[in-house]
């Protein structure tokens, strides 16, 4: 993109204080050399519409607060270059703040549930739990996760099926992998909807910190339906 | 051994919203071609009724979309392809499932790839070829 072109950007506004439906307005920007779509939201509160909501924090594709749809799809804003006709929305089917902010209560709370910690049935005995080099990188690897939710925003099952999201299956699966857990992963799996994912790899695709939730939602899945340690 | 370790850069992700989402894509072609596979089940009973069962020969004369419909040949090509790619796409599923990895764009493109060729290979059946 050269300095003169201009990147025309519909943006999904929504003010529920206003009492108004979500409605989306059109912004005109210059385009700047390696602009990423976080740049062009900026330059769009700082010139255009001061009053815009949108989230942002790291800015380096570390902290997963920034994330949007941009053409239907859930991207990282910071990350994902700009295009010349874009159109912005928040992520879904999260609640809406306002405009680009979206709510992730439900999400906090719902990582508050699983009790995302190697929890032992059990008090500690004399032997300490030993963990292999290999189940190390596996777990260190699942720790990738940001977060984000552009998983569970691309997931169809979570939208047509009561399947909580690729997000928490692989955080169940990381879990499920440490050798001090004590918690049966795979039955709260089971609960969150494990069976409902379509195999569509759409969350493997789309994941910025090259993830396959899909491959840890199989592993979970193959050891509720063969058996075997977790 | 030397102790090195080969390791794989980080694929580019600042083009996401650029690229088809190979998912959504096969899931949805998964599904219209299982809907084009129970219709053409629901026609060809009907046809082959008409054609068949004294009980429904008097449609013969009311049916007369049935002829023109039949001796379409692109509809057998097309249908052909619903049944490769949806039967090829539903083992791929299975064989995840089971423990075979595969590359989701790959796999897709080989799967589509294939039943094209089943609907060509038809096609060129019904011109002679």
């Amino acid at each position: 993109m050269n300095n003169a072109e201009i990147i025309t950007v519909d943006l999904r506004r929504f003010d529920p204080s206003s009492g108004e439906a979500p409605y989306y307005q059109r912004f005109e920007i210059p385009a700047q050399p390696n602009m990423r779509v976080l740049d062009v939201i900026r330059a769009i509160y700082e010139t255009k519409c001061a009053d815009l909501s949108f989230q942002y924090a790291c800015r380096i594709g570390r902290c997963g607060t920034c994330s949007v749809k941009v053409n239907g799809v859930p991207v990282l804003a910071c990350q994902e270059r700009a295009k010349p006709r874009m159109r912005i929305e928040p992520l879904s089917p999260f609640p809406v703040v306002r405009d680009l902010v979206i709510d992730r209560g439900e999400v906090e709370s719902r990582y508050v549930d699983l009790n995302l910690v190697p929890a032992r049935g059990s008090p500690r005995g004399e032997d300490i739990e030993r963990i292999t080099p290999v189940a190390a990188e596996q777990i260190c690897n699942l720790d990738r996760c940001i977060s984000c939710m552009i998983c569970v925003s691309a997931c169809p099952a979570v939208e047509e099926r009561a399947f909580d999201g690729p997000a928490f299956m692989l955080k169940l699966r990381q879990l499920s992998l440490h050798p001090a857990n004590g918690q049966d992963r795979v039955e709260q799996a089971m609960e969150g909807g494990l069976m409902e994912c379509f195999g569509c790899d759409a969350c493997t695709q789309l994941c910025p910190t090259d993830l396959s939730p899909a491959q840890a939602i199989r592993e979970l899945r193959r050891v509720k339906v063969f058996g075997g340690s977790q | 051994m030397n102790g090195t370790k080969t390791v794989r850069l980080p694929r580019d992700t600042t083009r996401q919203a650029e690229s088809l989402v190979i998912g959504r894509a096969s899931r949805m072609t998964h599904r219209i071609t299982g809907i084009a596979i129970v219709l053409f089940v629901l026609v060809h009973l009907v046809a082959q009724s008409v054609l068949h069962v004294p009980a429904f020969s008097a449609w013969k004369t009311r049916a007369t979309w049935l002829p023109t419909l039949v001796s379409q040949n692109w509809i057998h090509a097309v249908l052909l392809f619903a049944i490769v790619f949806h039967t090829l796409y539903g083992l791929k599923l299975i064989l995840s499932d089971l423990g075979w990895t595969f590359d989701y764009r790959r796999s897709f493109l080989l799967i589509v790839g294939i039943s094209i060729l089943f609907g060509i290979r038809e096609l060129a059946r019904y011109a002679g070829i």
